[in-house]
């Protein structure tokens, strides 16, 4: 069995004081504390990072991680766009079950304010296919097709979608790591400039620096004497087109819904099982499809549910998603977003979610996405 | 008999009064409007140039013909305003076109009449076989700075010509060329904005050279104006043309048809070759059309072109397609002369 | 014209060749018929696409099966739907630089 025995993460926002390896050092340094753990104990590094490369010139992070803590060990830089740390993580629980190392650290990491707002968005759209960048598209664009079909195929309107970003909002009130900590209302999404249409500017999740870093041991002896501990019961990853326009549908994420099935089965639950989940709301749209996909909702019937706030923290409901504030308020550093809702899983299935505590939660979900669904990594965890 | 087997045309979507632009300099647009005999002009987006706007029409030129793509053996493209100064609009535009690849193909620059001296020379090589066809094309997007008199005439448009011996619309009667150094309008360089010699651009320049090319073509041929249906002369405004004619002994209604600057604009390089366009929607069969250029630097291109039985049925719609227009403001325009 | 002023894509012409290889591909799809399978419009571009913004891109599929992704051109707000029929046109898509090859690629047009 392998499980997570500690979790750290710096604050997600504009961070302008810290670069993207302090912000590193930072998450690591904290996780190693909050297990209780050296970093002579850690056998190997998984770190995942989007666009270093791309916006800094920055690779070959394997060695500079090193050079940081002054170690030796395997250090492996994983990108999946911001897929990147739930595929890390994945990768890391795949090591330790080949017995190649007994306890590893999972980090994730981005630096995105050091650009102007217009050089991120032509690094992110690194992320889709030659073709879609050549027409100008964003990522905002993206989903925004995607929203279009899906608003036109249910009969939903702009309103449904505001409801994922009031809700996520609210959590991120009561989260101090969450970069936007303002509770807003539906009409303040409706009201606000559209970035692509029908998407807005509080439909889509903001620019954010950040790092967070979990450990992950199958050493029995460490799991003894974690103070805290959750266990990985499924990790699972699938792929899809790069290109949306070769997806079988346009609103839905097939590998979403791939990587959820076989989690499902490997774990050997259902998904009322579920009692809290973090999906990937890059945007808002997003979430309401990753409910459809990940089997929680009918097809088509997410824009009616949203509204019900079922899924909202202090609703009673059955299944609470994103607590954490999701990625529109907690805020979404590529790289540290998967690795971010590990944590918050982590926290909620061993009581240490302080104000957003969901009560007497079993089983939790992370649910993380690449691009316009290219990559989903999923995993299910226990206390 | 060498002459136009097909031809294509394109006029962009957009427009601008004339009008809108003399209020923002503060002029009378009336004034303005009556000196130049212009009401709007064409503007191309602001992702158009003079490549995407040739092969539009060629695209129109080849869109009813069964000639075969590698029967094409000259490709010319006649520009003020081709993409590059050094690489050729006319092997981009023939391999979009899937013209392959054993043609001659280059670029020509003389002002607006680029295209016309170009097509004086696929003839003289469809004449001297090497080649069965040849395709020719105007194309500019026309620039003016600011504040200038030419901001009020300057546009965009393009017109493809497909030169062959047989089957044609339109027949070369005969065809004379006059030039001479003469610096009434003007590039430099790495220079954005064209330059020119005000009213020098008048009697020295246009008038001087249309005139002696059609004096000469007159006398090649043993025609006289009263002989010809139609004329169609190089309009830089909506005065120089009509003046031009009547000092050649044409009339009006010999010219009215090919009048298109006065809601067009003049787009250069397919100026005249677009009054043409113009006339051939209702040329006749039988009926001669006398056909002069003109080209700052300078010098003029005399056409004399017969209509043939088969332009009945193969004429494109020009009105129809000019009726597709939308007016935009000048802060748009500037937009997409990639000025602002 | 846009201003050389982010570090990253100063070094970062076009490339020639890939504009090169990339119009092969173009030509076969110049002069199509489709309908809009889906569409938004970009009020936030990047860089590349700023000179341009506001423009609407849609994802269209060809009459020949195809699907294709395009700016929408020469339009009106009422061409901007679901199933709304349109025709492949030649346009520059990338026009960054005046030393940077231009990159002509396929937009479309509302029929």
């Amino acid at each position: 069995m392998v499980s997570v025995v500690g979790y750290y993460t710096t604050q997600f926002g504009e961070l302008w004081s810290k670069s993207l390896f302090s912000l590193i050092n930072e998450a690591i340094k904290g996780a190693l504390t909050n297990a209780n753990l050296d970093k002579k104990q850690i056998d190997a590094i998984f770190f995942g990072n989007m666009m270093a490369g791309v916006l800094e010139d920055n690779l070959h992070s394997p060695a500079k991680i090193a050079e940081m803590l002054g170690i030796n060990i395997p250090i492996f830089r994983v990108e999946s766009a911001c897929a990147s740390g739930g595929v890390a993580f994945h990768l890391a629980k795949n090591y330790l079950e080949a017995q190649s190392a007994k306890t590893v650290l999972v980090a994730g990491a981005e630096k995105m304010n050091d650009y102007s707002p217009e050089e991120t968005t032509a690094a992110l759209v690194t992320a889709a296919s030659g073709e879609e960048q050549e027409a100008g598209l964003t990522f905002p664009g993206l989903y925004a097709m995607m929203a279009q079909v899906y608003l036109n195929s249910y009969k939903y309107s702009e309103k449904e979608l505001a409801y994922v970003s009031y809700k996520n909002h609210y959590h991120g009130s009561l989260n101090e790591k969450a970069h936007f900590r303002k509770k807003i209302t539906v009409e303040e999404v409706l009201k606000s400039a559209y970035v692509a249409y029908p998407l807005k500017v509080l439909d889509c999740s903001p620019i954010s620096d950040g790092a967070s870093a979990v450990i992950l041991t199958s050493d029995s002896n460490l799991i003894k004497k974690a103070k805290a501990k959750v266990d990985v019961l499924a990790s699972e990853v699938a792929t899809d087109t790069i290109s949306l326009k070769g997806r079988q549908k346009l609103d839905a994420i097939l590998s979403t819904k791939i990587a959820a099935d076989k989690a499902f089965t490997k774990a050997k639950i259902t998904r009322e099982d579920i009692s809290i989940a973090e999906v990937h709301d890059c945007f808002s749209i997003a979430e309401l499809l990753a409910m459809e996909d990940l089997g929680f909702w009918p097809k088509g019937q997410a824009g009616k549910r949203i509204k019900e706030l079922s899924t909202m923290y202090g609703s009673g409901g059955r299944l609470i998603v994103n607590t954490s504030g999701g990625l529109k308020a907690s805020g979404h550093p590529v790289g540290a977003t998967g690795v971010k809702q590990i944590g918050e899983i982590f926290l909620q299935l061993t009581n240490q979610a302080n104000s957003r505590q969901v009560k007497k939660a079993k089983y939790g979900l992370t649910h993380n996405i690449g691009g316009s669904g290219g990559t989903a990594a999923v995993s299910i965890f226990t206390n | 008999m060498i002459g136009v087997v097909s031809y294509g045309f394109y006029i962009p979507k957009y427009r601008i009064k004339i009008g809108d632009i003399a209020k923002i300099w503060g002029k009378n647009p009336d004034d303005i409007i009556n000196s130049l005999k212009i009401t709007e002009k064409a503007v191309s987006g602001i992702d158009e140039d003079s490549l995407t706007m040739a092969f539009e029409s060629s695209q129109m030129a080849f869109s009813d013909t069964k000639i075969r793509k590698n029967e094409i053996g000259v490709v010319f493209v006649g520009s003020e305003t081709h993409p590059y100064v050094v690489n050729p609009t006319s092997t981009i535009l023939a391999e979009f076109l899937e013209i392959e690849k054993h043609y001659l193909a280059f670029d020509t620059q003389f002002a607006c009449k680029a295209a016309t001296g170009a097509a004086i020379a696929a003839a003289g090589l469809i004449k001297s076989g090497f080649t069965d066809y040849a395709l020719v094309c105007a194309a500019d997007k026309s620039t003016g700075s600011p504040h200038d008199a030419l901001e009020y005439t300057a546009a965009s448009g393009s017109v493809s010509l497909i030169l062959g011996k047989k089957d044609l619309v339109l027949e070369i009667v005969d065809y004379t060329s006059f030039s001479s150094d003469t610096p009434d309008f003007w590039r430099r360089e790495g220079i954005r904005y064209p330059s020119h010699g005000g009213r020098f651009t008048g009697k020295p320049s246009y008038f001087y050279h249309v005139e002696q090319a059609s004096k000469e073509l007159f006398k090649k041929t043993n025609l006289r104006s009263e002989q010809f249906s139609h004329a169609v002369f190089h309009m830089p405004n909506g005065k120089f043309p009509i003046q031009v004619a009547q000092s050649l002994g044409f009339d009006n209604k010999q010219m009215v048809t090919s009048l298109v600057v006065s809601y067009l604009g003049n787009s250069y390089s397919a100026s005249a070759l677009m009054g043409l366009v113009s006339t051939l929607e209702i040329a006749k069969e039988g009926e001669l059309i006398f056909f002069v250029s003109y080209g700052s630097g300078a010098g003029s291109d005399a056409f004399v072109f017969k209509v043939t039985a088969n332009l009945a049925k193969r004429r494109r719609q020009f009105t129809q397609a000019v009726a597709q227009k939308k007016y935009i403001d000048y802060p748009t325009y500037l937009k997409f002369m990639k000025t602002i | 014209m846009e201003p050389r002023q982010f570090p990253f894509l100063q070094t970062k012409m076009i490339s020639p060749i890939k504009v090169w290889r990339r119009q092969k591909e173009i030509r076969k799809l110049l002069g199509q018929r489709g309908k809009v399978l889906t569409w938004t419009q970009i009020y936030v571009a990047g860089p590349n696409f700023k000179q341009y913004a506001p423009y609407p891109v849609v994802l269209v599929k060809l009459d020949d099966g195809q699907k294709v992704f395009g700016q929408l051109v020469d339009y009106e707000n009422k061409d901007l739907k679901i199933n709304a029929k349109v025709v492949s046109v030649l346009r520059k898509v990338r026009e960054t630089d005046h030393d940077d090859v231009i990159a002509y690629g396929i937009k479309f047009k509302p029929l």
